[in-house]
């Protein structure tokens, strides 16, 4: 190792990697400064740099207590070796015995994009290491206030506003502006992905479905986003699409904040189309020029005219004049004429009254670390069919492009 | 409430190919060099061990004989090991990155897009995939783990990064002679090579991009354009020229350690035509005393790239004959641990699976147990 140029900290500490044997022998390798690791200590073998880079990183963090299993990662409370104050949660994924195909492809898209993101409004991955050598570890930002879903669903416990939602949506928007300002679509927006900083922070989570844009004419799987939050061009198969379909979840998250209840539940796909034309209006060539050649295009009949600015007022009212514009923009049916991440957050809503709340301000629900536990040991990328259902979790990567 | 505005610049400097996978030339060397030196050290360690081995094993002492590794110790060759230079390395390393953008001709996509597309994708699989080997042997070395089983599984695994899935089994079926496990064996030592960044930026789109641009201005749909006579022909010609340096040069040279895409984009068309490319910058940074430094330190930068681009060229012809001594060396000084893969792989997850928290604890309850018994001077009672 004295060969080198990387410290590789904690090395000769206890032995805690499964290489007990090496260990003691580098101990003593190493006990004798300027020891040459050639010939004259032949049995201690030298790492390769890959190998000695993992440990570095793995030597940085404390794994602590369980805070959630699941089957397909267990999450660990951690927190660095020189500062035992900052807290990160490590996400350690399973090898799947049901999966022979090497590396499952949602471990790969969370990876691949939490790699590159680096936004104050999306989870930070701060490191990954291998445990046991072949146990992938993603150490990832201590969340432990839990998620946008817990307070709306909890209307004794968290009372909120207009200001407080501004403030979330504002956080939300940032993200999402930065996924697609990176290229990359989230594709599965809902309200159990948005987790909770201690200060307060959202922070967009799970990329286990998340990909670059596609380059033209190459095709994309339409059979992503959670169902109560996907556009209609997915419902409708489209194999090619935009950052449209994340916006049109991030206005569904915009008006459950509102009414504090799902706003488009629908039990089945042909229900969820269903319900989107009686509550947004049916997609026709008229208002969607094209819709009508989407491989799985049917609405029933008859055909509900699009809503107009009443029709979200009575309902969204709360959120004020231009909260319901941006809302209306989000839920625009054509995705060509949808509203982007950067007009929403170039949109004069946000300086007009009321201001968003400042973070210190906002209504929390002490969650605990249990919660992070459940959110960030789920698989991610799997749509489960009901929120909170505790459905069989369907194992499909084939089609997963 | 408005995003800051953020230069394309600045977002590439948060890219983990910029972070991780960007050096200067001297930097490189010495990754590589130290790589190399480590790697050597173990060959020559591992070879001492297994000799070792084989003398106890000859010796009638069997028991210190490790049976499962009856092939690595055939393997061994007599006498002092000849290990490979840094140099010799990277040659090989060359060569079989070249033979990565071959192979992947092989692969069959399905046939439901244009041609064009087909064309793409393979392009962004195989370009991944060299990547992918070249940043791995910065840090790991050819006679630790052998380029030849590699290349697959940096394609195979490019196949998933990049959204182009193949059934593991019809992918070693494409390939020819090749088993899954061997393909699966070294996923893992790939991934953690690749320091668990999987993104890689290709300068594809930059051309597209740029060409898209020049057309145009050769239009005139874009002021600019009239200073060049025939303009939509050269910029058809540039395009097609340029998109031979990305496909090979860009892949196999150390241009993307060096080099941003848009410089590396921006090389290959100022190679394809220097002229045209002067007008396309100079329209950008339009002669003047503000524009005068940054515009001498771009070019400076893109002549460079381009140099770096063209000494493939020279590479290129690099003997078969040097190459099939190359490779004759190499089976000569491979680590003869780490040969067997599949065994080593197998193996290690044998032993994990089993082994969590509690068994551990029993296990551990039950030695102490054991041990305490066995303070007996002849050991515990015998079971019956």
């Amino acid at each position: 190792m004295a060969n080198s140029p990387l410290i590789v900290p904690g090395a000769t500490d206890k032995g805690t990697t499964s290489k007990s044997i090496f260990i003691s022998k580098s101990k003593l390798s190493s006990a004798a400064p300027e020891t040459s690791t050639t010939a004259s200590n032949a049995l201690a073998p030298v790492q390769d740099m890959a190998e000695q880079m993992n440990e570095e990183e793995k030597h940085k963090y404390v794994k602590g207590k369980k805070l959630g299993e699941g089957t397909y990662a267990n999450v660990y409370l951690g927190h660095l070796v020189t500062s035992p104050s900052t807290l990160v949660a490590i996400k350690k994924i399973k090898i799947q015995a049901a999966y022979t195909e090497g590396l499952a492809p949602d471990a790969i898209r969370e990876l691949k994009h939490l790699q590159e993101l680096s936004h104050p409004n999306i989870i930070s991955l701060l490191s990954v290491f291998s445990s046991k050598d072949q146990n992938l570890n993603l150490v990832l930002e201590y969340l432990p206030l839990g998620d946008l879903e817990m307070l709306i669903k909890d209307t004794e416990g968290v009372r909120y506003g207009a200001a407080d939602i501004k403030a979330w949506m504002g956080m939300l928007g940032r993200g999402v502006w930065w996924c697609h300002e990176n290229f990359v679509l989230h594709r599965d927006i809902k309200p159990n992905n948005l987790l909770i900083a201690a200060d307060g922070e959202v922070k967009l989570a799970d990329f286990g479905l998340a990909r670059s844009f596609s380059d033209p004419y190459r095709i994309m799987t339409s059979n992503v986003i959670t169902r109560w939050y996907r556009p209609p061009e997915l419902l409708f198969g489209a194999k090619h699409y935009s950052g449209a379909v994340d916006i049109w979840s991030v206005g569904l998250v915009f008006a459950e904040l509102i009414i504090r209840t799902p706003y488009i539940a629908g039990d089945s796909e042909v229900q969820q189309i269903s319900l989107i034309c009686q509550a947004i209006g049916t997609p026709s060539e008229d208002v969607w020029p094209g819709v009508s050649k989407l491989p799985e295009y049917t609405v029933p009949e008859p055909p509900t005219p699009v809503r107009g600015k009443d029709h979200y007022l009575a309902t969204f009212g709360t959120a004020g004049h231009e909260g319901v514009d941006v809302l209306m923009g989000m839920l625009v049916l054509d995705p060509r004429k949808r509203i982007t991440a950067r007009e929403i957050l170039e949109h004069s809503w946000w300086s007009s009254d009321p201001k968003p709340t400042k973070n210190e301000d906002l209504p929390r629900k002490g969650g605990g670390g249990a919660k992070i536990g459940e959110d960030l040991k789920r698989r991610p990328g799997v749509l489960e069919d009901e929120r909170g259902a505790k459905v069989a979790r369907k194992l499909d990567f084939g089609g997963m492009n | 409430m408005a995003p800051s505005s953020v230069s394309e610049d600045e977002r590439y400097r948060t890219s983990t190919q910029y972070r991780l996978w960007s050096f200067t030339p001297a930097s490189l060397l010495e990754l590589r060099t130290t790589t190399n030196r480590n790697a050597a050290n173990r060959v020559r360690e591992a070879v001492w061990r297994v000799r070792e081995a084989r003398a106890a094993a000859s010796s009638g002492n069997t028991s210190e004989a490790d049976g499962g590794n009856s092939r690595a110790v055939s393997a061994v060759p007599e006498g002092e090991v000849d290990c490979l230079s840094v140099e010799e390395e990277l040659k090989l390393v060359t060569h079989f990155c070249r033979q990565t953008l071959q192979l992947g001709d092989h692969l069959q996509v399905p046939t439901d897009v244009k041609n064009w597309t087909l064309e793409q994708k393979l392009m962004a699989l195989q370009a991944t995939a060299v990547q992918y080997i070249k940043r791995f042997y910065i840090t790991n070395s050819c006679m630790t783990y052998d380029p030849k089983t590699l290349l697959k599984t940096a394609l195979f695994f490019a196949t998933k990064t990049e959204n182009h899935y193949f059934r593991l089994t019809k992918f070693a079926e494409a390939i020819t002679a090749t088993k899954p496990e061997e393909i699966l064996a070294s996923e893992f030592l790939l991934t953690q090579g690749l320091r668990f960044t999987f993104d890689v930026r290709h300068p594809f789109r930059a051309l597209e991009g740029a060409v898209m641009e020049l057309q145009a201005m050769a239009n005139g749909q874009i002021p600019g354009g009239d200073k060049l006579r025939g303009m939509g022909r050269r910029v058809k010609e540039a395009h097609g020229k340029a998109r031979e340096y990305l496909k090979t040069s860009a892949l196999l040279t150390d241009v993307y350690f060096h080099y941003t895409p848009s410089q590396i984009m921006m090389a290959s068309l100022l190679i394809a035509d220097r002229q045209l490319i002067s007008l396309y910058l100079g329209s950008k940074l339009p002669p003047g005393s503000a524009n005068a430094t940054i515009s001498a330190k771009l070019m400076e930068a893109l002549d460079k790239c381009a140099e770096m681009l063209q000494s493939l060229d020279e590479q290129s012809t690099a003997d078969k004959k040097e190459l099939g001594a190359l490779a004759k060396k190499l089976r000569k000084c491979r680590n003869p641990e780490k040969i067997d893969l599949v065994s080593i792989q197998r193996a290690k997850r044998e032993g994990d699976e089993e082994v969590d928290e509690k068994v551990v604890k029993k296990r551990k309850l039950e030695r102490e147990q054991s041990a305490k018994e066995g303070e007996d001077l002849f050991g515990p009672t015998i079971k019956k």
